[in-house]
């Protein structure tokens, strides 16, 4: 994962040091500490527990004390590729649906309980068991899942323990992202003996939840802060950073001002208004900027169950009214890519064929509409969650005043998060922007998600009408030979967007985060999450 | 005595009305704790699963019931969201809460009554003109505005204070302030205006004439008849710093009960706001029955009725 030798930065870091002295408000201990490896970070919300079967939303803590079978590497060149980790190495049957495993000799968890191969298997067989599991959708391709779900066999049928570092995982057909799943933060390796002894108090206490990553959990001071250090009993290199302390600041501005002077490390510009971003960081620490390509696509959806949004030509009236350019340069200072698809430049099945053929063409617009017979327009609601950051709420009055220009009058209703998720949910809402980012590198993730089978578009407020496109995207997860996969997606996304006009592909949006002088090179997830792994930080 | 127990009864009803129409406000809204664990990750088996694992199939009536005898035995249920004892997350951020009220309440009272007193004897003054001006900006500016007022200029711009909350006292004196400052403006003025109406009032001018000093005339007299709606409004004040420590301790950083009751209603955790809210009506009751008790201490008229 490392890139860069610490060496080289060590040299540099009586200067820094110094720099980050004059820098620094003299309040915190954070800037004057300089180099002896404590990196400062803050959220904006305490995560809920650090068990990866029971959250999908709070990642970087699991991140860094776990690991998992592979892992992603983000290549210089922006490519990722996959990458062994607790795997040493492993086989892949012809038929793509027996792979063989050999984990790494010697691994410990943090405590010095020794991985297994069995342990493996108690992680895998536990997502799918365990009743409050959020994560079942990463193990349901292993045979005999439906049955650990249902609670109709205790045993994980195929994932076959062989000795103490190998085991073979069967599918129940052949599933091309498989191993890109392995390297999700939701397939975190436990320890069985770990898990059962820390009961319900796994994923809340720091002390027992404890795994083979670089780092542990020292203290855990809710809604305040986290506390981690060193894992002694690390199998891999020694990181840069070897304590990391979390501050809950849930005022945006507040850690605008704590990055300032100098009591935070990285900040996440996400959290930020863009003016700020604009006006302050990228003015006085353009140096300090560092940019992941995000893994992700924005889309507006349209339901096809509301009237007239069921007819195709409004649809790509309402696609081609949008002015996706003006958007992404004035609500995000042109930070991101148009997207004219499904999948994101940068995910794997990306098609430059499918790219490009989107144009802003309001009198296009006009037309469709006259001849779908609504030349005087109509009314729509779109749909707004007052927790999105305040861009979003931009991105649709821009839409608004786009639409407006065609005729269509749209009204933005605001909910709060929970309303507008409940709303979402039951398949009613006539229109929303949202951002899919990628769990694992692979089309099917985006793809499976959203026009994977009717109830999966139903709950999320799309009700794409095709079936039969659907039952493609189902069965294209199992096509083995993967220039096929890759060509039968392509043609997929073409008619999903641009025939049938199921959503408005609008971007995918560069994520920026500050460093400060303290931090020498920083690599943020591959697919630019929020959530990061502390070994990629090297401080100055 | 019998009066105070009288009143302690009288609270019983008032708890249960609370924790019955915050049970059922939550129920109408819109918005379930399960969608809200799993955000864009939504999956409708996942969601049937959650939700009768989290008992939330049960009839209306019999999660009411069972939530009600449960917290008869003091246990206020788990949070959905963080799989805590809600219990145990109330304790802990009581004390922050407490000491930010506490702080912040010494601030507005202290500074509130002294203010006013001077202002009062001073009246029309300098004095009198710079405090009333203070206390005006303090009741009308909003506590947020007072808060990121007092943040910017004090903790990042002069660096006299920390930008939050970091385990000190001293890290408490900004949002205290910004907490208090509404109250102490409040207190100030009616001191003030309460003041000066009863020194017109004849008996002052009989203790002076009987050669009293002016200091022992306005503490020993006037000040002790014009109290009792000032401690009214002092106890009354404290529930206003509940309200207003959601924003406060938002803005620093603080994990006290106010977060807490924040981010549970936008999680729709309802354990967790069910809990806050019966604690901050626990406290409110309690201000209002000490201001009761206070006021028979002060006004022997009302320890006679009783």
């Amino acid at each position: 994962m490392k890139k860069i030798s610490r060496r080289d930065f060590l040299k540099g870091s009586a200067s820094a040091l110094a720099a980050s002295v004059m820098f620094g408000s003299g309040l915190n201990a954070a800037a004057e500490e300089g180099s002896d490896g404590t990196l400062y970070i803050a959220w904006t919300s305490d995560m809920q527990t650090m068990d990866v079967h029971t959250t999908s939303s709070n990642y970087q803590i699991p991140l860094n004390i776990f690991d998992r079978l592979f892992e992603i590497q983000l290549n210089d060149d922006g490519s990722t590729e996959l990458v062994n980790s607790l795997v040493e190495d492993y086989t892949v049957s012809e038929d793509g649906l027996t792979y063989e495993f050999a984990l790494h000799e010697g691994v410990l968890f943090s405590d010095g309980t020794p991985l297994t191969s069995a342990d493996v298997k108690y992680t895998f067989t536990r997502m799918l068991a365990l009743p409050e599991s959020v994560q079942t959708d990463f193990a349901n391709a292993i045979a005999g899942s439906d049955e650990v779900m249902e609670g109709t066999a205790e045993e994980l049928t195929g994932i076959e323990v062989v000795d103490d570092t190998h085991f073979t995982v069967t599918l129940s057909e052949p599933f091309a992202g498989f191993l890109y799943q392995l390297a999700t933060p939701s397939c975190c390796i436990y320890s069985e003996s770990i898990v059962e002894a820390a009961g319900d108090d796994y994923g809340i206490d720091p002390a027992l939840t404890i795994g083979t990553g670089p780092y542990v959990v020292t203290s855990w001071d809710h809604d305040n802060s986290i506390i981690l250090d060193l894992n002694p009993n690390y199998w891999g290199e020694t990181p840069s950073v070897t304590h990391v302390e979390i501050s809950i600041i849930p005022d945006a501005s507040t850690m605008s001002m704590m990055f300032q002077s100098g009591e935070i490390d990285i900040l996440d510009c996400d959290y930020l208004d863009s003016s700020v971003v604009e006006s302050t960081y990228k003015t006085a620490y353009a140096d300090q900027i560092v940019s992941a390509n995000r893994l992700s696509i924005t889309y507006f959806m349209l339901n096809e169950n509301v009237e007239p949004l069921n007819d195709v030509n409004v649809r790509k009236a309402i696609q081609m009214a949008v002015d996706r350019e003006s958007i992404l340069t004035s609500v995000y200072s042109g930070e991101g890519t148009i997207e004219d698809g499904i999948f994101p430049t940068g995910l794997i099945g990306h098609s430059e064929e499918n790219q490009g053929w989107l144009e802003y063409d309001p009198e296009g617009a006009k037309a469709l509409l006259e001849e779908a017979g609504y030349a005087d327009g109509f009314t729509m609601e779109i749909s707004s969650d007052e927790s999105a950051s305040s861009g979003v709420l931009l991105v649709l009055q821009i839409i608004q005043q786009n639409l407006a220009d065609v005729g269509i009058t749209a009204e933005i209703v605001s909910y709060d998060e929970a309303s507008w998720l409940a709303l979402r949910k039951s398949g009613e809402m006539c229109s929303f922007v949202a951002t899919w980012t990628a769990d694992y590198n692979d089309p099917d993730n985006f793809i499976y998600t959203f026009f994977g089978s009717a109830d999966k578009s139903l709950i999320r407020s799309g009700n794409y009408y095709n079936t039969e496109v659907m039952e493609r995207v189902a069965a294209a997860r199992a096509i083995v030979d993967d220039d096929e996969r890759l060509a039968e997606y392509a043609a997929l996304e073409a008619q999903i967007v641009q025939e049938d006009a199921a959503w408005v592909p609008l971007f995918s949006r560069t994520h920026l985060f500050v460093v400060s002088d303290r931090v020498a090179s920083y690599t943020p997830h591959w697919a630019g999450y929020s959530d990061y792994s502390f070994v990629g930080v090297t401080l100055a | 005595m019998k009066s105070f127990l009288k009143r302690l009864l009288g609270t019983i009803p008032v708890l249960f009305g609370v924790v019955l129409l915050i049970f059922i406000m939550l129920r109408i809204i819109p918005g379930d704790p399960v969608t809200m664990l799993l955000g864009e990750h939504v999956n409708q088996d996942t969601i049937d699963r959650l939700t009768e694992v989290m008992g939330l199939n049960d009839p209306l009536p019999t999660q009411f019931f069972n939530y009600i005898v449960n917290a008869l035995h003091g246990d206020l249920g788990v949070s959905y969201k963080y799989n805590r004892e809600v219990t145990d997350m109330i304790l802990e951020a009581l004390p922050y809460t407490i000491k930010l009220a506490v702080l912040a309440a010494l601030f507005a009272w202290v500074i509130g009554l002294v203010t006013g007193i001077i202002s009062a004897v001073r009246q029309n003054h300098l004095a009198d003109r710079l405090f009333m001006g203070f206390s005006l900006a303090g009741v009308s500016i909003p506590i947020f505005m007072t808060s990121l007022f007092l943040q910017y200029f004090l903790a990042f711009k002069i660096k006299l204070f920390p930008l939050t909350e970091n385990g000190s006292l001293y890290s408490m004196i900004l949002p205290a302030i910004a907490l208090g400052w509404n109250s102490a403006g409040r207190i100030a003025r009616m001191t003030r205006s309460n003041l000066l109406e009863v020194l017109q009032a004849d008996y002052i001018d009989t203790a002076r004439a009987k050669g009293l000093r002016r200091n022992a005339v306005i503490v020993g007299h006037a000040l002790k008849n014009s109290m009792l709606p000032i401690v009214t409004m002092m106890a009354l004040q404290l529930s206003s710093m509940l309200s207003g420590a959601v924003i406060t301790e938002s803005v620093f950083a603080i994990p006290g009960i106010g977060r807490l009751a924040t981010t549970a209603i936008s999680n729709r955790d309802m354990p967790v706001l069910q809990g806050t809210v019966l604690f901050t009506t626990v406290i409110v009751i309690a201000g209002n029955l000490l201001a009761d008790l206070l006021y028979s201490v002060l006004d022997p008229r009302i320890r006679k009725e009783a």
